[in-house]
């Protein structure tokens, strides 16, 4: 206790004196600069750039980045023991490289690099080091490369480096650095970025042992190929009241000391397709704050062994680890970019430094969907509903241009043969109850020639059983049985998923007579927001296989189309013209502190986002300011008929979606949100403010500020009055 | 960040001065998109999803500095004071609407409580079930009465008394839940030390047909060794402001929501009951919450017609807004929501959205018969979500108060509301008579005067001769008469049957001429009868499964009276029985026509001629079909019930055969058909 209270009394000196120093200008020869040590906590100085200091100490592989600027540092490993841990705990809290480890059954022993007898043999390089490293009782063994690079510094592991050689031990789990960045309880100030959904803080308040655990999710949502035990409770034993989380749309995770002013934003540069992200706040098993990426090397599951799913069963594990590169790459940060704001500016710039994502038109478009025909039961088969034909869109677009809306960009859903649910859709045939294909074609060209995007909606993943023969080339998991996803509605109670292949096969053959006869619209879901391990054919395929296949297949996709994807995984960024369904929120877990728009912040200026359907929303103008806020599209779904006419069908939970019910809403936000897109063309987000005061705060790289209100009184700030439930821009 | 800021500051103060700073209470406020869907429910009783009607707005994990060990209930006063009983502590906790500890009551008293009412002016009463008592203090927190079990002799000398929830009203009457005390609420007013004025809101007790059946035919003895059946307890209660109960009951269906009045008898009905609920509150605009152990809550309106439902229960994800455990639900005066989880030990507060405001403020106006300025907030609901019922529904009263009748019939019929659409029928036919009543007579008149006309030239000068010989030529054809012999078959059906039977004045060919029509009548009157009239949702079709199904229930009732009929000496052909049957029907394709087209100008007040029609037709056909029987046959009345009853019986067990075959086919067909998927794997592999 003491010890903590001098530690924090040190600490708090330090930053008193920072603060000072900001305070009174930039003296010369700045008091903490002088002072650049040659080892900080039993660290040493292995590496230096122009901006940071590199320390490392050879007992567990440890490091300390130091920012020359500030002075401060950022460890990896715990210094400080409050004498609550046990050995476990403190190897994971120390060591360079944890890992997992399956034996049998279990796969929950752990192997570190100070409980356990490691072989190492070190090699400096210029800017860093590199550990041949040999678990001698597990009989496995790695390289670790660290190296500092100009923008931080990256921890990786080669593929071609793993070795296993024992039979009874075997990997499960790798993390690099587990603990970079950890800080005991409330002893620093700042937060823990958590990419869930457009972004989520966690402060480093001290959480008094409120939370059972903290977030943990697989990078680009969980793997379908893996049984999850299913705990929901359903409503009435039919309905399914629970909202899926969201998923991790970028393989990223910050921690930021703004006391300190030091953070970093951690990019998975390699081996996210199969890791998990883990923010856990103190109070979680031990009092450290820590945040870190779980490489996933192996998994166990459940073998049935009949197809009678009650008559018994095994728990084994996969045989075959899945193969990829790790790389973590700790973008540091320092000074006035020490928070979420720089994080997302880093992350962008990063993205278009390597070509990640390549900035395309970001010129404002409201976007109107339509549902073209859905199916109900009828009789022992089923019968189309029809919602919206050809000529309706002709018609809506006619009062949208009367009424001056003239910027649209409009996904078709439901226009293929057989209505929404005919999946997959192998060529391009329009349902005859919208006008058939001709209408649509000239519908497309038409729509063109007023400057309007129509694209045809294709979800490339999921195949529906009750349409179409579904024997072959469908996803099993990895217990050989095949994934059904519930659906919990009347008409279509199961659809399967199309391995990566054969949705390969099936968009290339639709596009094949799709492009011939227009000039390629495309909005590609499904495959573009899913990603899982499956067998097929006895043989096994990892999530890196199937990345690897979308990713290419995307590439190829993008060359003889525009195209335009639903909630892209990062890795499809380079390829998408726009990003719709952008998540405003978060999945609202109990340990996230605020919500913040990283994403909205790392895309605006570069891709142009499009929100989730405002039809809904229950806080319309909460929901409104939310787009003013984050620089996004608003999105419309739009039905001619009264979506009623929906209630018998699989889309029953579209409830409100009836054309003349929200014409005066599109056109009024139509209005709004072009001239907010006036002022910020092509500029990009620096900085996201939350102010105590219910306003918040959003400056673009161009100089134009937007103050947001969410309160119910009229806020004063900086000089502007911004009345309650509203925005003000500065120019 | 200014959060930030007052930390640093604060943490400055903290280490320099080494003083340590405590945080006052612990709350998280998050504005973000809640983790459930909510559902409302149609007029045809269907389920939707709707808008969210509430998001999570805070989480109470700490009052002051004490966090809660096992709390059970809750109680909220208008001041925003928040009373917790907190059960594993065996107190009472007081806070302020800020989480800041005012006081705790109770320490040392309370011996094992499991329910508390407090009062507006902060009299706390503890049903103290492990004590068998009932403790009131005072808003000092000062033991002022102890009530113990009744002595009355009413209240049962072998009835234990273990209080475990209350409610007091404003005359400080306390309504206790008694655990095993069937008897009802026990109602003891404070004079003289607790007098007990008897038992109150006792559930009725459920018996079905068979316990009826069984109670008939045991005797005295064997009755008394059946399971007693005793009426469900109440599992928690509320009070409003007007004294009004309400009681939630575990178990039941239709009455797990129970408003009673004064005199106990209830005043709500509802449809969507919550299963496994755990507790009530009443909301501020007659609106009643009720909330599930499951986590799931309930708001229904003062008729007890769904509003919302949403929330469900935490699969461990920690996700805000679900619950693990709900024991106690309140309401704010700002229409937030208190949800109390004793598994997780906290209060989680959610906060209604826009919409749900709209609805509140509508509940609200339309309450207070402002109809004209409740459209305003009706629409915004309606902008929103246009097929949201309840906003139908009271659009519809308004308009209707108004005197926009169409406008009102449109909103009705939308949200299915029978009686607002019989009263703004009714309006506008009275104003269609209006208009047209004179019209309509003359019409009449004109029409009798013309036929009396025509009648007299054609006396004097037989102008109608020709189109009479026309007609009568037409009526001889073989057909026609064997059809218009339907209407002798009514009228004499045991004549008739002997027509049949004999001199085979009917034929195949008029037979399935009249049961095509039969079915055409019955397909037209089903779709587009009257709205008041009609079982089947507005626009929706499903003619080819009906027809289907006539058919098959023809078959079956035809041939399985045949097989019977042959069997027990019957002389019936096949054909004959047929034809009987069919023509039975006469009378409903000869009065069908009347009813449909009454059941388009008649309001609820006139909806009797319609019942009395159909009912009609159903009392002549099932005689019809009686006589037939017997006498085609040529059985007496009792052979004739004895051969009804077999043959419903030889249904019954058709249907059983034709399920056994089907399971057994299809049991076949799948072994095949995995035979031919293994093997074209096998080849495909």
């Amino acid at each position: 206790m003491a010890h903590r209270i001098f530690r924090k009394t040190i600490t708090t000196l330090m930053a008193t004196l920072l603060a000072l120093e900001i305070f009174f200008g930039n003296f010369p020869g700045s008091f903490i600069k002088a002072n650049a040590a040659s080892e900080i906590n039993g660290h040493t100085l292995i590496a230096e750039n122009a901006g940071y200091r590199l320390y490392m100490q050879e007992d567990n592989l440890s490091l300390i980045v130091e920012s020359k600027e500030t002075g401060t540092y950022m460890e990896s490993a715990v210094s400080f023991d409050d004498g609550n841990n046990n050995n476990t705990w403190l190897g994971a809290m120390q060591s360079a490289v944890v890992i997992t480890m399956i034996n049998g059954g279990d796969d929950s022993k752990q192997a570190d690099l100070v409980n356990d007898d490691v072989s190492r043999q070190i090699t400096y390089t210029d800017n860093g080091f590199s550990a041949k490293l040999y678990w001698t009782k597990y009989k496995f063994g790695m390289t670790l490369n660290v190296a500092l690079e100009e923008d931080g510094v990256v921890a990786s592991v080669d593929d071609d480096s793993i070795v296993e050689d024992g039979t009874s031990y075997c990997l499960g789990t790798i993390s690099l650095y587990p603990y970079m960045g950890n800080s005991y309880m409330d002893e620093k100030e700042g937060y823990l970025l958590v990419p869930d959904g457009n972004g989520a803080l966690i402060y480093l308040d001290d959480k008094e042992g409120r939370f059972k655990s903290g977030f943990s999710s697989m990078i680009y949502g969980s793997d379908i190929g893996f049984d999850e035990s299913d705990t929901t409770t359903l409503l009435y034993d039919k309905y399914n009241t629970i909202k899926d989380s969201e998923q991790i749309i970028a393989p990223v995770y910050g921690i930021a000391h703004t006391e300190d002013k030091i953070a970093y934003l951690a990019v998975i540069e390699e081996g996210e397709g199969r890791a998990q992200i883990e923010c856990v706040p103190n109070g979680v098993s031990v009092n450290y704050n820590r945040a870190y990426a779980k490489f996933i090397c192996r998994k166990t599951y459940t073998q049935p062994t009949s197809n009678n799913s009650t008559s018994g069963s095994i728990h084994t594990y996969e045989s075959e680890r899945s193969h990829s590169d790790l790389k973590v790459r700790f973008l540091f940060l320092d000074g006035e970019n020490a928070n979420y704001s720089g994080m997302a500016s880093a992350y962008r710039d990063y993205l278009l430094k390597t070509g990640g994502m390549k900035c395309v038109d970001t010129a404002y478009n409201t976007r109107v969907d339509f549902l073209g025909t859905e199916r109900e039961s009828w009789l022992f088969s089923t019968t189309p509903v029809v919602m919206t034909t050809v000529d309706d869109i002709y018609g809506i677009y006619d009062d949208l241009e009367t009424a001056g809306v003239k910027d649209i960009l409009s996904v078709y859903k439901g226009w293929q043969d057989g209505g929404l649910y005919n999946l997959p859709i192998s060529k391009y045939k329009a349902d005859s109850k919208i006008g058939g294909t001709k209408a649509l074609t000239g519908l497309i060209r038409d729509a063109e020639e007023r400057g309007i995007s129509l694209y045809l909606y294709n979800d490339g993943r999921t195949i529906n059983p009750d349409e179409q023969n579904a024997t072959f080339n469908v996803v099993k998991k990895i217990n050989k049985r095949r994934y059904e996803e519930k659906t919990y509605m009347d008409v279509y109670e199961n659809f399967l998923y199309l391995i990566p292949d054969r949705s390969d096969y099936m968009l290339s053959k639709f596009l094949k007579s799709y492009t011939s006869k227009t000039s390629g619209n495309l909005a590609l879901a499904g495959v573009t927001d899913t990603l899982f391990s499956y067998t097929y054919s006895g043989k096994t395929y990892s999530r890196y296989d199937t990345e690897d296949t979308y990713e290419n297949m995307v590439a190829k996709i993008d060359e003889s189309t525009n195209l335009i994807m639903e909630q892209p995984f990062a890795y499809l960024w380079k390829n998408t013209e726009a990003f719709l369904d952008m998540p405003l929120y978060t999945s609202s877990y109990m340990y996230e502190d605020e919500s913040v728009p990283f994403l909205s912040m790392v895309l605006k200026g570069v891709i142009p986002v499009y929100s989730e359907y405002v039809n809904f929303e229950a806080n319309k103008q909460e929901f409104f300011l939310k787009l003013v806020e984050t620089g996004t599209y608003p999105s419309f779904y739009i039905t001619k008929e009264s979506s009623s006419e929906l209630i018998y069908t699989n889309s029953c939970d579209i409830y409100s979606s009836e054309y003349t019910t929200y014409r005066n809403t599109i056109i009024d936000y139509t209005e709004q949100l072009k001239k907010l897109w006036e002022v910020t063309e092509n500029a990009y987000m620096v900085s996201h403010e939350i102010t105590g005061t219910g306003v918040t705060k959003v400056t673009y790289s161009n100089g134009v500020k937007i103050y947001v209100n969410y309160s119910s009184t009229e806020v004063n700030i900086d000089g502007l009055a911004v009345s309650p439930m509203s925005y003000v821009v500065e120019k | 960040m200014k959060k930030l800021k007052k930390k640093t500051l604060a943490k400055l103060i903290a280490s320099l001065a080494l003083v340590l700073v405590l945080a006052a209470g612990s709350t998280s406020v998050s504005h973000a998109d809640a983790p459930y869907k909510t559902y409302t429910v149609d007029g045809y009783g269907s389920v939707t999803e709707t808008q969210t009607a509430y998001l999570p707005y805070e989480t109470i994990t700490k009052i002051g500095t004490e966090a809660l060990t096992a709390p059970t209930d809750f109680t909220l006063l208008k001041d925003g004071t928040m009373y917790i009983l907190d059960s594993g502590a065996g107190r009472v906790v007081v806070s302020d609407a800020q989480c800041n500890l005012i006081t705790t009551i109770g320490e040392g008293v309370i011996v094992g409580a499991r329910g508390m009412y407090v009062t507006e002016d902060k009299t706390v009463y503890v049903a103290d079930r492990d004590g068998g008592q009932i403790l009131v203090f005072d808003s000092e927190g000062t033991l002022i009465h102890t009530y113990k079990k009744p002595t009355e002799a009413m209240y049962g000398e072998t009835q234990d008394f273990l209080p475990l929830k209350i409610v007091v009203n404003s005359s400080g009457t306390m309504y206790v839940i008694c655990e095993s005390n069937t008897n009802g609420i026990v109602e003891i007013s404070p004079v003289e030390d607790g007098t007990f004025l008897g038992y109150f809101g006792t559930n009725a007790t459920k018996a079905n047909i068979w316990t009826i059946i069984w109670r008939a035919v045991l005797t005295d003895a064997q009755r008394a060794k059946m399971m007693s059946n005793l009426p469900a307890t109440p599992d928690n209660m509320a009070i409003d402001e007007k004294g009004v109960i309400y009681t939630i009951t575990r178990g039941e269906k239709l009455e797990a929501v129970k408003r009673l009045n004064i005199a106990g008898v209830n005043m709500m009905e509802i449809e969507r009951y919550p299963e496994v609920p755990a507790a009530v509150a009443s909301g501020n605009h007659d609106n009643v919450f009720v909330a599930t152990t499951t986590g799931f809550i309930y708001e229904y309106n003062n008729e007890g017609d769904l509003l919302f439902m949403f929330g469900g229960s935490d699969d461990g994800k920690q996700r805000i807004g679900l619950s693990t455990k709900v024991e106690a639900i309140q309401i704010g005066t700002d229409d937030k929501i208190y949800v109390l989880d004793s598994e997780k030990a906290q209060i989680q507060v959610y906060e209604p959205t826009e919409f749900t405001n709209y609805l509140h403020q509508a509940l609200y106006l339309f309450s207070k018969g402002r109809y004209e300025e409740s459209k305003e907030p009706l629409s915004e609901i309606l902008e929103m979500n246009s097929l949201f019922t309840y906003a139908n529904m009271a659009m519809g009263k308004a308009l209707y108060k108004e005197g926009d009748y169409e406008g009102a019939l449109k909103y009705a019929k939308l949200s299915k509301d029978m009686d607002g659409y019989s009263d703004a029928f009714w309006e506008i036919r009275n104003v269609w008579l209006k208009h047209n009543l004179t019209a309509m007579v003359l019409i009449i008149l004109a029409f009798v005067l013309m036929i009396q006309v025509i009648k007299h030239v054609d006396k004097k000068k037989h102008i109608l001769d020709k189109p009479r010989a026309v007609l009568n030529r037409f009526r001889e054809k073989k057909l026609v008469s064997e059809l218009r012999y339907g209407f002798y078959f009514i009228r004499h059906p045991i004549d008739g049957c002997y027509g049949i039977k004999r001199e085979g004045r009917v034929s195949l060919y008029s037979t399935n001429i009249l049961f095509a029509l039969t079915i055409a009548f019955y397909v037209i009157n089903k779709y587009f009868c009257g709205f008041l009239t009609k079982t089947v949702r507005e626009g929706k079709f499903d003619i080819l499964s009906d027809v289907g199904l006539i058919l098959i229930a023809a078959v079956l009732v035809v041939g399985c009276n045949y097989l019977m009929c042959t069997i027990n000496d019957g002389e019936g052909k096949l054909r004959h029985i047929y034809s009987s049957f069919v023509y039975s029907f006469v009378p409903y394709l000869i009065l069908m026509p009347v009813v449909f087209v009454l059941s388009h100008i008649v309001s609820n007040n006139e909806i009797f001629f319609v019942q009395f029609g159909t009912f009609a037709i159903t009392v002549w056909v099932a005689v019809l079909l009686f006589v037939s029987i017997q006498e085609i046959n040529n059985y007496t009345v009792k052979e004739t019930i004895k051969i009804i009853f077999l043959t419903l019986f030889t249904i019954l067990i058709v249907c059983l055969l034709i399920f056994i075959i089907y399971v057994l086919w299809s049991q076949v067909f799948d072994f095949i058909q995995s035979i031919c998927g293994e093997v074209v794997y096998k080849i495909g592999s």
